[in-house]
């Protein structure tokens, strides 16, 4: 019989396709994965570290970093948190106003990802379709928060300032061209046969092992757990807002996909209810000049677009954390990467990658 | 029966076919950088610069320290003086390090000017320079700005 | 043999293969340009626009980049195969032209007679296949000769994909020739112009066949994962640069030319105009008169750029005013000022219409569809696509059976 041995080869940091500075190292046994390793922390900038000699306002830029392709979240994360540690409630206004901008930073951040999935798999003009409608989101952030990506738009107690004057007529607009656009990225992708034969039952992860994984977010909700941190511990303005939270059935790429389409649907329809609802006052709660929260811990979590975000901040009282840990979401789904693609041809490995949405900026922090 | 049909006749195939052919129609979303720029929002956090006081020409800035203190790049450097006359202090030197900055815009916040800030985040965001020492940019070039370098074509 | 023969079965050919060997390479260096308009515009971004005007010098400044780079040759390379690889794909591309017919009757310039076609073997279909086989060898010798381990799977995965779309690509033509009865190009068309259609009617099936088929094997997108992402790098390519690695992408857009010149003469009637026998369309004759000022002139419209709403405008615009120029020289025409009408003129319009099409069809591929999986480009050659191309001659044979005595 003739002798087998198993290859290890290399997709290296550089690589166009594991989306930032992911190393992963594959065991081959022909053309089937038997083993992977990812090799992480090329972006590893120590930002726990940072925080611990920074003010809590001075903090928030760096968690517009850590995520940088969901920034609105993070932010509202970690103001979130703060906030719970000083027992401050922002007004009406700012808690509605936060869960449009986070909203509308989902669907960006979902834009994001389906365009660079298509890409991946060989359909290059959705990608520029989800970035002509993604740019319209960054602009609304433009006009909002004066920056596109990096926002620094929340603070402590609210806003620092109100929306501009035609801001929500600008995102009305928005939403009224969206669902035309989802439609033609849906024409291109959703019952492509190319499309299905790539992602359909390529990649699967079981509900038991996501859990067991650490695994949350849309993979999670893709093998069949509804589990949604808007929904199981409800934060900001969101038990005010009707919304389904999709789930999938098996756990393979192509219900990742589907559950992601399903999320920019339903942030459509909270961005709506928050429109038509949305309360007139002032967006700034009375915090005191220099915030010093008292002695405490507190661990405040919310869903971004790669799953769930922790901020755990201990607190000695001081004007600087003692302690900030951020739970990083595309750790945990990163986990799960090998048992997803134990048993997969090499070319799935980077449909895989793709559908799980990790930014490395998030798992190296 | 149907959905046999649709899998012989590539259905699907036919419809992403037609809607890129539309989009082939449709007007592009290029901006034609140098010819053509973007239309900045007014709220844009370009690199911050320093405000001139209306009246006498010098700088607005009270030296009260704030922003130095709440730069989360330590980018900030000031060196004040107490005024000679009257109360207060005053401007020696002001300089931020371009390179450090992450352009937060927090250094405006806690500005006590009324009623515009001394410091600001202006709309400038061509900075590029072939050395590094503009970087660290003085008080007279944060008070009056650059000029980008012209584009040769 | 006297000197007027001479000239024209020896000289004059000789010339045309000078033409054809020169005049390909910028023919496709601005098909490359369409390409990246096309695509630039399917996905609403302005394509190459700063050299020349509207990027029409683009080309050039790519051809000259090429061409003054580093000939870089890896270290334990085979020095002789690496640089016969390239060779090896374009020489059997470029042969493969000399069969290629843009017109049936020979027209007479300065006295001798000049063939629209370098030579119409009898056997032009075999010769065909046969010569695009041998472009194999190349990718082959190319990833061998690389010395890298990536290289050489992709080569081979590249070569196994181009040898297995061959055969449904013969099955489908067989069912051609048996309508046609010949195997020689002109003769095809010939016998699609006595049965009054394209024979893309009849065989609809293996003009599908066919053509995804021919996708296939000059590695387009949807089955070009051997290029893109081989075993995480660039395929059999990898370590080609400068005038090599043009050699190769000429190879591989010569045979997409041929390639839709052969399913242009094979399924939609080469020279003929829609409805070859209808007398009534006569007049189609003569339309190219019309249509190909406007065809032009909505081409330049659609590579200048489109501002927001101008959309169509600049295409009708250019079409307008090419409608508007055909017209008179129509008119011209009509009135015996001047002539414009010729059969060989007019034969050579539609066939360059038709492979356009074609061309743009392969574009249009490119923006739309993702990628095949290699096990599943494999699946749909050998399990889908030979059992149809061969169930497609069977019926041919049977229909032709029943209907009495088949072709010769």
């Amino acid at each position: 019989m003739l002798r087998t041995e198993e290859m290890e080869i290399n997709m290296g940091p550089q690589h166009p396709s594991t989306h930032g500075v992911l190393r992963l190292i594959l065991h081959l046994d022909g053309e089937t994965i038997a083993g992977m390793r990812p090799v992480i922390g090329y972006l590893h900038r120590g930002v726990e570290k940072l925080a611990e000699h920074r003010t809590y306002a001075m903090i928030e830029p760096l968690t517009d970093r850590l995520d940088y392709v969901a920034a609105v979240s993070e932010n509202l994360g970690w103001c979130g948190a703060v906030e719970r540690l000083m027992g401050v409630t922002p007004p009406p206004r700012a808690e509605y106003l936060r869960v449009v901008l986070a909203e509308l930073q989902r669907i960006a951040s979902h834009l994001l990802w389906l365009g660079t999935h298509a890409l991946d798999l060989g359909a290059m003009s959705v990608f520029f379709y989800t970035f002509r409608e993604r740019e319209m989101i960054l602009d609304l952030f433009e006009a909002f928060c004066g920056a596109r990506l990096t926002t620094n738009s929340m603070r402590i107690g609210g806003f620092l300032e109100d929306a501009p004057r035609d801001w929500l007529e600008r995102v009305r607009h928005f939403l009224k061209i969206f669902p035309g656009r989802m439609k033609e990225y849906e024409d291109l992708l959703t019952k492509n046969r190319i499309f299905v034969g790539r992602t359909k039952d390529v990649g699967l992860l079981s509900a038991a092992d996501a859990i067991a994984l650490g695994v949350s977010g849309p993979p999670l909700r893709a093998s069949g757990v509804s589990y949604d941190v808007r929904k199981a511990t409800p934060y900001s303005a969101y038990p005010e807002f009707e919304f389904d939270i999709p789930v999938g059935k098996n756990g393979d790429t192509y219900d990742r996909y589907l559950v992601r389409m399903e999320e920019l649907r339903q942030s459509c329809r909270i961005i709506g209810q928050a429109l038509d609802r949305m309360p007139d006052g002032e967006v700034k709660a009375k915090v005191p000049k220099y915030i010093k929260p008292p002695p405490g811990e507190v661990y405040h979590a919310v869903e971004s677009p790669r799953g769930e975000q922790g901020f755990y901040v201990i607190s000695e009282g001081g004007e600087m954390p003692y302690r900030v840990r951020f739970r990083a979401p595309s750790f945990g789904n990163l986990q799960a990467l090998e048992t997803m693609c134990r048993g997969q041809l090499v070319a799935d490995v980077v449909a895989v990658i793709g559908s799980i949405d990790i930014v490395l900026g998030d798992c190296d922090r | 029966m149907t959905g046999w049909l649709r899998t012989i006749l590539l259905a699907e195939l036919w419809v992403g076919l037609w809607t890129t052919l539309k989009n082939q129609f449709r007007p592009h979303v290029t901006v034609e950088y140098p010819r053509e720029t973007v239309d900045l929002a007014p709220r844009f956090r370009g690199t911050p610069r320093l405000r001139y006081h209306p009246e006498n020409g010098e700088e607005l800035c009270i030296a009260c320290h704030l922003c130095e203190v709440v730069c989360p790049c330590d980018c900030i450097h000031i060196v004040s003086e107490k005024k000679p006359e009257g109360k207060g202090k005053r401007l020696v030197s002001f300089e931020i390090n371009l390179e450090r900055c992450c352009f937060c815009g927090l250094c405006v916040d806690p500005c006590p000017t009324k009623p515009l800030t001394a410091i600001y985040m202006s709309h400038d965001y061509e900075l590029a320079d072939y050395s590094r020492t503009p970087f660290v940019a003085p008080l007279k070039t944060l008070l009056d700005g650059t000029t980008p370098h012209e584009y040769s074509k | 043999m006297e000197p007027r023969a001479l000239v024209e079965q020896a000289v004059i050919p000789c010339l045309q293969v000078i033409l054809v060997v020169l005049l390909i390479p910028l023919v496709i260096a601005y098909l490359q340009l369409v390409e990246r308009k096309v695509l630039g515009f399917m996905q609403a971004r302005l394509a190459p626009r700063r050299v020349g005007w509207h990027g029409l010098l683009q080309p050039i400044a790519d051809a000259v980049k090429l061409l003054i780079k580093e000939d870089t040759i890896p270290a334990r390379a085979d020095r002789f195969l690496f640089t016969l690889a390239p060779i090896v794909s374009v020489v059997p591309a470029l042969l493969a032209l000399a069969v290629i017919p843009i017109g049936g009757v020979p027209f007479t310039l300065f006295g001798y007679e000049v063939r629209p076609y370098i030579a119409d073997l009898d056997i032009g279909v075999l010769f065909l296949l046969a010569v695009g086989s041998l472009g194999i060898y190349g990718i082959l010798l190319g990833g061998w000769a690389s010395n890298s381990k990536y290289s050489l799977l992709g080569a081979l995965r590249s070569g196994a994909q181009m040898i297995s779309y061959e055969i449904p690509l013969g099955f489908a033509l067989i069912g051609v020739m048996m309508l046609a009865g010949t195997a020689s190009l002109v003769g095809i068309v010939e016998a699609q112009k006595a049965a009054g259609w394209w024979y893309v009617a009849p065989q609809i099936l293996g003009f599908f066949c066919y053509f995804v088929s021919a996708v296939a094997e000059t590695n387009r997108i949807p089955f070009d994962l051997p290029e893109a992402e081989a075993e995480l790098v660039a395929g059999f390519h990898t370590e080609y640069s400068g005038m090599k690695f043009a050699f190769f992408f000429l190879a591989e857009y010569t045979n997409m030319i041929v390639v839709s010149a052969l399913v242009t003469v094979a399924f939609f009637g080469g020279w003929l105009r829609p409805f070859p026998n209808v007398r009534a369309l006569d007049w189609l004759e003569n339309g190219w008169v019309l249509l190909v000022p406007l065809a032009l002139g909505a081409f330049f419209g659609w590579m200048v750029d489109q501002r927001v709403g101008g959309g169509m405008r600049f295409l009708f615009v250019g079409g307008l005013l090419g409608g508007l120029i055909g017209f008179g020289i129509g008119a011209a025409d009509l009135f015996g000022v001047a002539t414009a009408s010729a059969p060989q003129l007019a034969g050579a319009f539609w066939f360059g219409l038709k492979v356009s099409f074609f061309l743009f069809a392969y574009i249009w591929f490119r923006g739309t569809y993702p990628r095949y999986r290699y096990d599943q480009l494999m699946d749909l050659g050998w399990k889908w696509l030979l059992p149809m191309s061969i169930a497609n001659v069977l019926l041919t044979g049977l229909v032709l059976l029943l209907r009495g005595g088949g072709a010769s």
